[in-house]
């Protein structure tokens, strides 16, 4: 009978492994993870890997950060039909895209790794990995979520899309039934923040960090205002946006109104 | 030459690799790469603030998580005088074992038996091991279920804050927790038997120092005030540096560690190692059944004192959980310092983890972050060195490759921490003239010809200094006045040896090779008379910048003549070194 199973590869950059870790957190379903697809490449699963196949989906995690892992994704995006950005690191640049301007960077390397040459991979500076390939879907988080994961993966197996909310963090606040803590004038960045974490934060009485990065069906603007309003400083709202969504989050500062600070 | 490489080390955290070199029957170079991006995450908390500071760091590694954010919690607490209440301290502990549970199983059970039974990974060992791969599982499960209840989610969760938790668990989930630990206890012994009899090979034994947190009272634990080494050396938390000394290799995005110019190591076989006496139970009993002399010098059985301690971890979790319930739930602590500077360590469970900061007006202004697979580097080198060593000169160089996987893996490494793979490769026949070339681009090096006259090729190393002096170039030894001389060694610790030596390697005679005189020393192809002065009295950095240049003998007969090839060798290498 031939095999129609869908080949699937999950490959890592440079991030924290956290979404690779999180499937590899499927304890109850990981076998029928792998019974269901082909699971070719998943590095820290397993050392049978095949980096040569042709593939129906590939998962990458992490930012792209040397000449090597540009190399490798370009590569994986070749013999990839679709492409997923999983977590924060691979769609947004993550917690190590805030230093990616390139004069800071360079400073900032030299004053971690002193004027030792490096021999083996030229290092960049942090980017997203939709700056260098097409990206057919993102799935957001830090880590992604479980029950997202599945059920991209379950959607996947049936020849779908990724179906993924759209709307922040607040809406799964007020499921949860939480007070609201700006309310209580705590700086909570679940207005801007994309939903689907499940207002885990929120739940445990502590504000939203804002790991998911922004929330695209969010009233940007308006919530923006509000936190203005608040008497936030603009400047330490960007600074904390900025802690998870790497360079994206300027270009979505750059879209406010009446707001040019 | 040849190279053995292992370019993605598959089953440990994240990205690295080893590249082994061969030249002939020697191992001229060893490197532990870690090709994991440079995040630089020390420099991007700067200027944040102590709550976003201990939001950001756990990202630093998914499965050390709750490590990050509990090393950085009391280094923040240290810094900004925050004290907590007695709950907090013993919650805190039980999502430390939480980690320790989920950690230890996910590493012994799927990414480390399956090399032991001959398996690619866990899930194909499932059909001839389906219970130890199903209980593997739920161990994991359920640590990963005490790290949900505790910090929130399965990965960077964010309840636990500087001055306590966000929300404290019910005791009715405490209380599960507890039975559920009990009901494990049959399975962990059996888990303890099973790693502590696997047949770990002895390539490759040697001793080494250890290196753990000191928990107070005498007691066994994963966290500490001090750190404690098998030497009985004690070193307070705020004075870590004098642990570490990190330095930087151009092979790698890992910083490196030694402690007084030695590799040293850390994890659950350093914890068994310095603390393994004073556990108690189910787990004391165990340790005294199993533990023995290859405990204290062989990195397989890392594996083993894992399972020891998921016997620890699952006898302590029930105590936590009974001292817990008896005490109300604490407030957040507030706080109004807005200047200090602290460093908090914690065992995660790879090993011991620094985090150090200085906080001014409210903003953090240093940041410093020291990851045990950091400290673990250079042994894992040192290792692979005398592996590599011990094969090729019992004839299985065949081996090499994968006895090497072994011991990377055995240490657990968790190389998104530090900043997939072996490889070995024969040395590039042109190696040392492009090493000399750049020894000679820098410090200008003191040159030592070792061997005996009167004994054919071995007198090629004195032949050569004798050349080198009549060419008028300076600081040219021989061995009998080096072993005098040590204190001019000492003078300027930068300054690059060049030793000269004949060196049976196994090539045709007078070929040259060059090997880096720390892999000489660890590959013991040094002379005896020298070893003990280049292991004891030779700064670090010279160790890593300073090499021996082996001429290969056609003889080392008494005769009173070099062979012909031999005094080739060393018209060429005075050409490269005269002025």
């Amino acid at each position: 009978m031939p095999d129609h199973k869908l080949k699937i590869g999950i490959y890592e950059l440079t991030g924290c492994a956290g979404d690779a870790l999180l499937i590899l957190d499927c304890e109850e379903e990981l076998v029928n993870i792998f019974k269901a697809a082909k699971i070719e490449a998943f590095l820290m699963a397993k050392s049978d890997n095949n980096d040569d196949i042709e593939l129906d989906v590939a998962l990458v995690e992490g930012s792209v950060s040397t000449e090597k892992e540009l190399k490798e994704l370009l590569e994986i995006r070749k013999r990839s039909k679709a492409l997923i950005a999983i977590g924060i690191c691979a769609g947004l640049g993550g917690m190590q895209a805030q230093l990616s301007n390139a004069e800071v960077w360079g400073d900032n390397f030299t004053a971690v790794y002193g004027g030792v040459e490096m021999a083996h991979s030229k290092p960049l500076p942090s980017k997203p990995i939709g700056d260098f390939v097409k990206v057919d879907y993102y799935l957001p988080g830090c880590p992604i979520g479980k029950e997202q994961f599945l059920s991209t993966f379950a959607r996947l197996l049936g020849g779908n899309p990724p179906e993924l909310y759209r709307f922040p963090v607040c809406v799964e606040c007020k499921w949860h039934e939480n007070d609201c803590l700006l309310n209580k004038n705590v700086l909570c960045l679940g207005p801007l923040t994309g939903g689907g974490c499940g207002a885990v934060c929120l739940n445990h009485n502590l504000p939203c960090v804002g790991c998911w990065g922004p929330s695209e069906e969010a009233n940007r603007t308006a919530e923006y205002q509000l936190l203005r309003e608040k008497g936030y400083d603009p400047g330490h709202i960007k600074n904390k946006m900025a802690n998870f969504s790497g360079t994206r989050i300027f270009e979505f500062f750059s879209q406010f109104k009446g707001d040019t600070k | 030459m040849k190279k053995i490489v292992i370019e993605h080390l598959a089953r440990v955290e994240g990205n690295g690799g080893v590249t082994v070199t061969i030249d002939g029957n020697i191992v001229t170079d060893v490197k532990f790469l870690v090709n994991e991006g440079p995040r630089l995450v020390e420099r991007l908390t700067l200027g944040k603030t102590p709550e976003e500071d201990v939001n950001l760091v756990p990202r630093i590694c998914a499965i050390c998580t709750i490590s990050h954010k509990y090393a950085a919690i009391r280094a923040m607490e240290k810094a900004l005088n925050v004290k907590v209440g007695p709950k907090v301290k013993l919650l805190r502990e039980l999502m430390h074992l939480g980690e320790m549970v989920e950690s230890h199983a996910l590493h012994v059970f799927y990414l480390a038996l399956p090399d032991y039974v001959g398996f690619p990974n866990a899930i194909a060992m499932a059909s001839k091991f389906p219970f130890e791969v199903k209980i593997a599982l739920e161990m994991k499960q359920f640590g990963n279920h005490i790290m949900k209840m505790m910090s929130g989610r399965y990965i960077h969760g964010e309840n636990p804050v500087i001055g306590g938790f966000g929300k404290f668990p019910d005791r009715d989930e405490l209380v599960w927790i507890k039975n559920r630990a009990i009901q494990f206890m049959p399975f962990v012994i059996k888990t303890v038997t099973l790693f502590a009899e696997l047949p770990y090979p002895d390539v490759p034994e040697s001793e080494t120092l250890y290196a753990c947190c000191n928990p107070p009272d005498k007691k066994y634990g994963i966290v500490g005030d001090d750190i404690i080494l098998s030497n009985g050396d004690i070193i307070d938390v705020q004075d870590y540096k004098s642990l570490t000394n990190e330095f930087i290799v151009s092979h790698s995005f890992c910083k490196r560690s030694q402690y007084k110019g030695k590799p040293y190591s850390v994890g659950a076989l350093a914890r068994v190692n310095c603390l393994g006496e004073r556990l108690e139970g189910e787990a004391r009993k165990m340790y005294k059944k199993y533990f023995n002399a290859r405990w204290t010098k062989n990195p397989l059985f890392n594996n083993a004192a894992q399972a020891l301690e998921l016997a620890y971890s699952f006898e302590r979790i029930p105590e936590v959980v009974d001292s817990a319930v008896a005490l109300p739930d604490e407030a957040i602590v507030p706080y109004g310092q807005k200047d200090g500077k602290g460093a908090g360590a914690v065992e995660a469970p790879r090993g011991t983890l620094f985090h150090a900061y200085e906080v001014t007006k409210g903003l953090v202004s240093h940041t410093d972050i020291i990851t045990p697979t950091a400290q673990n580097a250079e042994d894992i080198e040192r290792y692979c060195t005398i592996t590599a060593r011990k094969l090729l000169e019992s004839g299985q160089e065949d081996k090499i490759k994968d006895r090497m996987e072994l011991v990377i893996r055995a240490f657990d490494p968790c190389v998104s921490c530090s900043v997939h793979a072996v490889q070995v490769k024969k040395a590039p026949a042109e190696d040392w003239k492009a090493k000399i070339a750049k020894i000679k681009a820098g410090v200008s090096p003191l040159i030592v010809g070792i061997g005996s006259a009167g004994h054919s090729d071995d007198a090629a190393g004195l032949e050569l200094a004798r050349r080198l002096r009549l060419h008028g170039v300076k600081d040219v030894w021989v061995e009998d006045e080096t072993l005098d001389r040590t204190a001019d060694w000492e003078k300027d610790k930068r300054r690059p040896i060049l030793f000269v030596d004949a060196l049976d390697f196994g090539g045709p005679p007078g070929k040259i090779t060059i090997i880096t005189l720390q892999h000489a020393a660890w590959s013991a192809v040094l002379s005896h008379r020298l070893l003990p002065l280049v292991t004891n009295r030779i700064s670090f950095d010279q160790l890593k910048n300073s090499y021996l240049l082996g001429i290969q003998p056609a003889s080392l007969e008494e005769g009173a003549h070099m062979s012909e090839p031999v005094v080739l060798a060393v018209e060429q290498i005075l050409d490269r070194l005269k002025n």
